[in-house]
């Protein structure tokens, strides 16, 4: 009985997946009907993943960990496919015969994600991590406007599989040079193998693995054409959803490795390459969703100072800027599926006029732009803020001031954004935008949510650190 | 928590913000309750400010009206205000500033209730700032007074405004990309568990030698936005392309936070690296008040005469932090209370120049006086203000900071007296050919200051010459703070 309870939210999400196999095979559902099952089920999947948020225990003899960390990541991946959901009333991007398919592979992405919160055996989180990724190729390629979906999935394709086989590489040179397949026993063998080249190179390479999830350099040539190419709800989930699950596995991977020095520099190495390529790539961005592609490399190497700092405040900060991250990556893109209804790319200059259009979608742009840069007083100010705590404990001050000349340069595109959106005029006058009342909610709560863990962040602040010390016990 | 009786300044920060979340629920199209709000609400910040002034207790001295309370209790972060004789000065000077900002944006038309928004959050944040002693706030403050300034510029501004808020916002982000490294360094290095200023600042905390590099990471960060030779150059840019108001607050109050985070956090917490550093200081602050001096010399936009005047006059508050003495501090924190009042009014005379005549251009404006003597009249009067004429506010900042000057650093000091009779120069013949001289028949219809228009003007000028005729009212107040503090040091 208590396995089933341990197991409760992935299970609701798998049942979802299954509703969804279901209405797959049946003949052209409506499409309204399916929403409101998605958002249904996936709200479901919230509540048992908050009821199951104090659940302790390991499943499928060791190899299956259930803890506060895991369980708060659940969360936070349920929370995420919820929001991507709202935003599906009008999935305009893809073909309305493949949305009983689109949304069955979102739930099994999100099903790969959870299990890979709480994956402590090497090959289970291998597992785990190639089912996450083989949904999204297909969500990819799912888009209306087939031929660039199909390159870019490809593209997605090929490189992640490439990453695979590194990562499998990786995992073979671990097993090999210290017998573990097990977290734990890794976390014994480690301090005593780390000298080993070979074992540094074999836990180098299984990051490399996730590394590719998160689009940290140089595993990020996949993302630009991937989110250019998506259609916006997909884009919108790889840049929300599937990142947390990604941090989730490195932060549980780094609080095992044991934090050797050689290790702290390759990331410290990869945290300044991303940032730097990302921010830079991002200045010369026309498309929305390129430009949001890039930002993701950069923030990618902001999250990896956090992981690098190997201490439990560096985990808890990094769990903290995961919600940071979901809340203002996703408002900006609530802002991009209702200016780009028709499901087609925008350039930041279609932006123009959004602020009469609709002021409230381009004060939610401005504060999640503003967020992502790291102004207070928002949240992702704070998740910066603590990320940077902990580097400087660890000495990472040289660092610190990288990142931060980093987000100097990352203020001059945001900026250019919150230009379009209060500055520019559109040529031809454009309708004022209708949003459906739930939507302004929803828009508006983000704000709130932004500003206010922006300027009284203790709850968050606590239940990270709880978490945190969940992993580091 | 702990409150000495009413919290004035947490009221301060309240009236801000709740203008600002009334400001927000208006519709757009009600252009004149927004304004009617803003002065109601920006009103009454001046009232609690006069307040707080008047009730400082100078016999005592010291930190008065401490409102304290724990926020964030596991990373040791405080909610804690209080003012002292450093910044209470700032606080009157913003809330005269923002109020009179108010009134002379009357005339504004497109896009008010966004206007005043911005224009609240932008004073909330300059009030935080003064009045927080928790290091973590005082930064959250400084990027909040920040980041309005881009938009402020952009929508509203005129003369390449969207070059020039751009480079404002990242020169000023660069800035504070150098202050939260130090401000964490600071905490980390202090054992972790506390932003407190009153804690940090005990004698020993931190290394001599991590004195001298964050002072100088913290003296660069907050210097740009103080437009401390060489990081200056956003400063005239950013002020010739603001809207009046936003003008008014920028290089009246804004550049004001750069100078006061140097004294605040800078030379508070490593006294050590202020000593070190003090040389440099000091003479980049001279080549700063020379080099304005000359620059503003060649401008003939007026914007651009007041925006390098600026650069030379902040030239002066450096010099006087860098003199390490009583005298230095009182004349730098009164220099830096006078420019304020005499910047706005600077530009609040040229905002209602420009409004008429669509032109700041020296050479088209000439004779102006003939047309408009009142608006002419506060513009020569803050002129006459920076050049420093005895009884008006500026003369008693720079009086003491030059005989602070001349004791510690001679050259330094004759240079910078030498820079300051160029910038007489340059303005007596700004005054000469704009408003004296044949006048322009093209602008012979415009209509001078109304009374109703003027009130704000007049409130600055009237400012001017009170502290002017009566420094003693400001200097009892900074001097609590300044002699309590030399004698505190190491």
């Amino acid at each position: 009985m208590t396995a089933w309870t341990l197991f409760a939210p992935e299970l609701t999400v798998f049942a979802a997946a299954l509703l969804f196999l279901g209405l797959s095979l049946g003949k052209r559902p409506n499409p309204r009907a399916v929403f409101l099952a998605a958002l249904g089920t996936i709200a479901l999947a919230i509540l048992v993943s908050l009821a199951s948020l104090k659940a302790e225990g390991v499943l499928f003899g060791r190899s299956y960990q259930v803890d506060l960390f895991s369980q708060v990541i659940k969360v936070l991946l349920a929370l995420g496919l919820f929001l991507v959901v709202c935003i599906c009333s009008d999935l305009n991007g893809v073909a309305s015969r493949h949305h009983p398919e689109f949304y069955l592979l979102l739930f099994t992405c999100t099903l790969a994600m959870m299990l890979l919160a709480s994956a402590v055996h090497l090959l289970s989180a291998y597992v785990a991590l190639e089912l996450s990724s083989y949904s999204l190729y297909v969500l990819v390629s799912l888009r209306r406007t087939r031929e660039q979906a199909v390159a870019a999935a490809l593209k997605f394709f090929i490189v992640g599989i490439v990453s695979s086989a590194v990562m499998l590489f990786g995992l073979a040179l671990l097993y090999g040079t210290t017998g573990a397949v097990y977290l734990s026993e890794l976390l014994q063998a480690l301090p005593a193998a780390a000298e080993q080249p070979l074992v540094q190179i074999g836990l180098l390479l299984t990051l490399g693995g996730f590394f590719f999830k998160l689009a940290v350099f140089p595993f990020h040539i996949w993302a630009p054409d991937t989110y250019e190419s998506a259609a916006h709800q997909v884009t919108a989930y790889i840049a929300t959803a599937s990142k947390i699950g990604a941090i989730a596995i490195l932060v549980r991977m780094a609080s095992v490795s044991g934090g050797s020095p050689y290790l702290v520099h390759v990331l410290v190495a990869l945290s300044i390459l991303s940032m730097t390529v990302g921010n830079l790539a991002s200045i010369a961005q026309k498309d929305l969703k390129r430009l949001f592609a890039y930002s993701s490399i950069a923030q990618a190497g902001y999250v990896l100072i956090g992981i690098l700092s190997m201490s439990a405040e560096g985990f808890a900060a990094s769990i903290f800027y995961t919600l940071a991250l979901l809340v203002m990556k996703f408002t900006c893109f609530l802002v991009l599926v209702v200016v780009a209804s028709d499901g087609a790319n925008i350039d930041v200059s279609q932006l123009a006029g959004l602020h009469r259009r609709s002021p409230l979608l381009a004060m939610a742009l401005m504060m999640a732009v503003f967020s992502l840069a790291g102004i207070p007083p928002t949240i992702g100010f704070t998740g910066k803020f603590l990320i940077f705590n902990a580097a400087i404990e660890r000495g990472q001050l040289p660092l610190v001031l990288i990142a931060m000349a980093n987000v100097v340069i990352s203020l001059y595109y945001y900026l250019l954004v919150v230009r379009a959106a209060y500055l520019l005029e559109p040529e031809a006058e454009l309708p004022k935008l209708q949003l459906p009342p739930a939507l302004k909610l929803l828009a508006g709560a983000l704000v709130a949510v932004m500003v206010i863990a922006g300027i009284y962040p203790r709850l968050i602040l606590e239940i990270s650190g709880l978490a945190a010390a969940a992993l580091v016990k | 928590m702990e409150f000495s009786g009413f919290p004035y300044l947490t009221a301060i920060l309240l009236s801000c913000i709740v203008g600002l979340l009334v400001i927000l629920f208006i519709p757009a199209e009600n252009r004149q309750a927004v304004k009617r709000v803003s002065a109601v609400f920006s009103g009454l910040t001046l009232v609690l400010a006069v307040g707080v002034f008047l009730l400082y207790d100078t016999s005592r001295g010291g930190l008065q009206f401490i409102e304290r309370a724990a926020w964030v209790p596991s990373m040791g972060i405080q909610y804690f205000n209080a003012v002292d004789g450093f910044n209470l000065p700032m606080v009157l000077l913003t809330g005269i500033v923002f109020f009179t900002g108010v009134l002379t944006m009357w005339e504004l038309e497109t896009r008010v209730k966004e206007f005043y928004a911005f224009y609240f959050l932008l004073v909330t944040g300059v009030f935080g700032l003064f009045m927080s002693l928790d290091l973590f706030f005082i930064f959250i403050w400084y990027d909040v007074s920040l980041f309005p300034m881009y938009p402020l510029i952009a929508i509203w501004g005129s003369t390449r405004k969207e070059y020039g808020a751009m480079k404002l916002t990242l020169y000023l982000l660069a800035g504070s990309a150098l202050i939260l490294p130090a401000i964490i360094f600071l905490h980390v290095k202090a054992g972790g568990t506390t932003y407190d200023i009153t804690a940090l600042m005990r004698p020993g905390t931190f290394s001599a030698a991590d004195q001298k590099f964050i002072f100088l990471l913290l003296y660069i960060g907050f210097g740009i936005l103080a437009a401390v030779w060489p990081f200056h150059t956003w400063s005239p840019v950013g002020h010739v392309a603001a809207p009046t108001a936003v003008s008014m607050v920028h290089a009246g109050v804004l550049m004001k936070i750069g100078a006061f985070g140097v004294l605040r956090v800078g030379m508070f917490l490593c006294p050590e690296g202020w000593k070190f550093w003090a040389p440099l200081m000091a003479t980049v602050a001279v080549i700063g008040i020379v080099y304005g001096a000359l620059v503003a010399m060649s401008q003939t936009d007026l914007k651009f005469v007041v925006g390098y005047s600026s650069v030379s006059h902040m030239g002066v508050v450096g010099l006087g932090l860098a003199t390490l003495t009583v005298d230095g501090l009182n004349g730098a924190v009164f220099q830096m209370f006078a420019h304020g009042i005499m910047t706005a009014l600077f530009f609040s005379a040229v905002g209602y120049i420009y409004d008429r005549t669509h032109t700041k251009m020296i050479p088209e404006l000439g004779g102006l006086s003939r047309i408009m003597p009142v608006a002419s009249g506060y513009f020569i009067l803050a002129a006459l203000t920076a050049i420093g004429v005895p009884c008006l506010a500026s003369f008693w900042g720079e009086l003491m900071v030059f005989i602070a000057a001349f004791r510690v650093y001679p050259v330094g000091g004759a240079f910078a007296v030498a820079g300051l009779v160029l910038s007489a120069l340059f303005m007596l013949r700004v005054v000469q050919r704009t408003f004296y001289g044949p006048r322009n028949e093209k602008f012979a219809h415009l209509s001078d200051v109304s009374f109703r228009l003027g009130i704000p003007r007049m409130i600055l000028a009237a400012v001017i010459v009170l502290f002017g005729l009566l420094p003693s009212i400001l200097f009892d107040v900074i001097n609590t703070a300044s002699v309590a503090f030399i004698r505190g040091l190491p």
